[in-house]
């Protein structure tokens, strides 16, 4: 039954691009952050960091230079690679689990949204470089995506459609390829 | 074919135009505050760098969304002759994203709006009504 929620969960998970104002309690946003810590990470270096937005003119600034924000989120957590990490442990910045972690832990906060009755949305349409000034990062953070969490508005919703109708069969092989 | 009934509609003054220098007869209200300029300048700044690592079809989307931001900034201080125009046509550019994925579908949406938006700009430069 158990995994049956799980599975559920994951199934119906879709990004939401209209919330309303309704604020979200600071237990859920934890809860949101620690599963995010157990997401896997390559190497188990944990290079990502989490800053969590609340704050109202400063949630609208960010808004304003992310093209790709279609919601008005009343909570943003921004995913950041810490450099000072990935150099501790000399990785090379090229390394492709870099980008694995950030997708891994976005996955994960979402679903733990999802599993908390929220909704979500990752946000990778911005400019890095006004969001490192408007949230005044150390110079070690790179910005690396939003996610957007926060109540979903009852309104249609705009989003893009599928390009065409896709099932996992359509995704996959099995074996070897002839 | 050009609807030349809607030029029966009576102008307000004619002002000069900033481009050519040439009269026009565009309404000379004010309908962007600063704050409002602002906001779309950052939006259209931030899309034309974020474009350049993004697919080519996210352009319209960007171009639609600064749309449909301006018309939700100006639709009230507009003019009776824009307002119709932009509550009929912008205000379900939010569908059209959806039809994206159908590329002859959007092309026919675009060119409804282009359509209008023509029609639009004749209402505002046709000559005042002679008395
Ligand atoms: C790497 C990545 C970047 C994304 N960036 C954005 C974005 O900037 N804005 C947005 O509205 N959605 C963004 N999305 C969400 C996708 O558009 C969405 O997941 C996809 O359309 C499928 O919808 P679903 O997750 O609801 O099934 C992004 C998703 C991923 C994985």
């Amino acid at each position: 039954m158990m995994s049956e929620a799980v599975l559920n969960n994951i199934k119906t998970r879709r990004v939401v691009r209209a919330m309303t104002d309704e604020p979200v309690a600071r237990e859920q946003i934890e809860a949101i952050l620690e599963a995010a810590r157990w997401a896997p990470s390559g190497g188990n270096l944990r290079p990502n960091r989490y800053i969590v937005i609340q704050d109202a003119a400063t949630r609208r600034l960010i808004r304003l230079v992310s093209p790709g924000m279609f919601q008005q989120a009343p909570v943003l957590i921004l995913i950041c690679t810490n450099w000072d990490v990935v150099a501790e442990h000399n990785v090379p910045p090229t390394d492709r689990a870099l980008l694995i972690d950030i997708g891994t832990a976005a996955q994960t906060m979402l679903l733990a949204a999802q599993a908390l009755g929220l909704a979500s949305g990752p946000v990778t349409s911005y400019s890095k470089e006004a969001v490192k000034i408007i949230l005044n990062l150390p110079a070690s953070y790179s910005p690396e995506m939003f996610i957007c969490i926060g109540h979903k508005a009852e309104i249609v919703q705009t989003g893009m459609r599928a390009w065409k109708k896709i099932s996992w069969r359509d995704l996959t092989h099995w074996e070897r390829f002839k | 074919m050009i609807d030349w009934a809607i030029c029966a509609v009576k102008q307000a003054e004619p002002h000069e135009t900033v481009s050519g220098g040439q009269s026009t007869l565009m309404s000379e209200n004010w309908v962007l505050k600063e704050e409002e300029a602002v906001e779309l300048l950052a939006l259209l700044i931030t899309s034309a760098r974020i474009q350049m690592e993004e697919p080519a079809h996210y352009g319209p989307l960007r171009l639609l969304t600064a749309t449909e931001r301006l018309s939700a900034m100006i639709v009230e201080r507009a003019s009776e002759k824009s307002r119709a125009f932009l509550q009929e046509n912008v205000d379900r550019i939010p569908d059209m994203h959806m039809a994206m994925s159908d590329g002859e579908a959007y092309i026919a949406a675009l060119d409804e709006r282009c359509r209008a938006v023509a029609a639009c700009l004749l209402r505002h430069s046709c000559p005042p009504e002679e008395e």
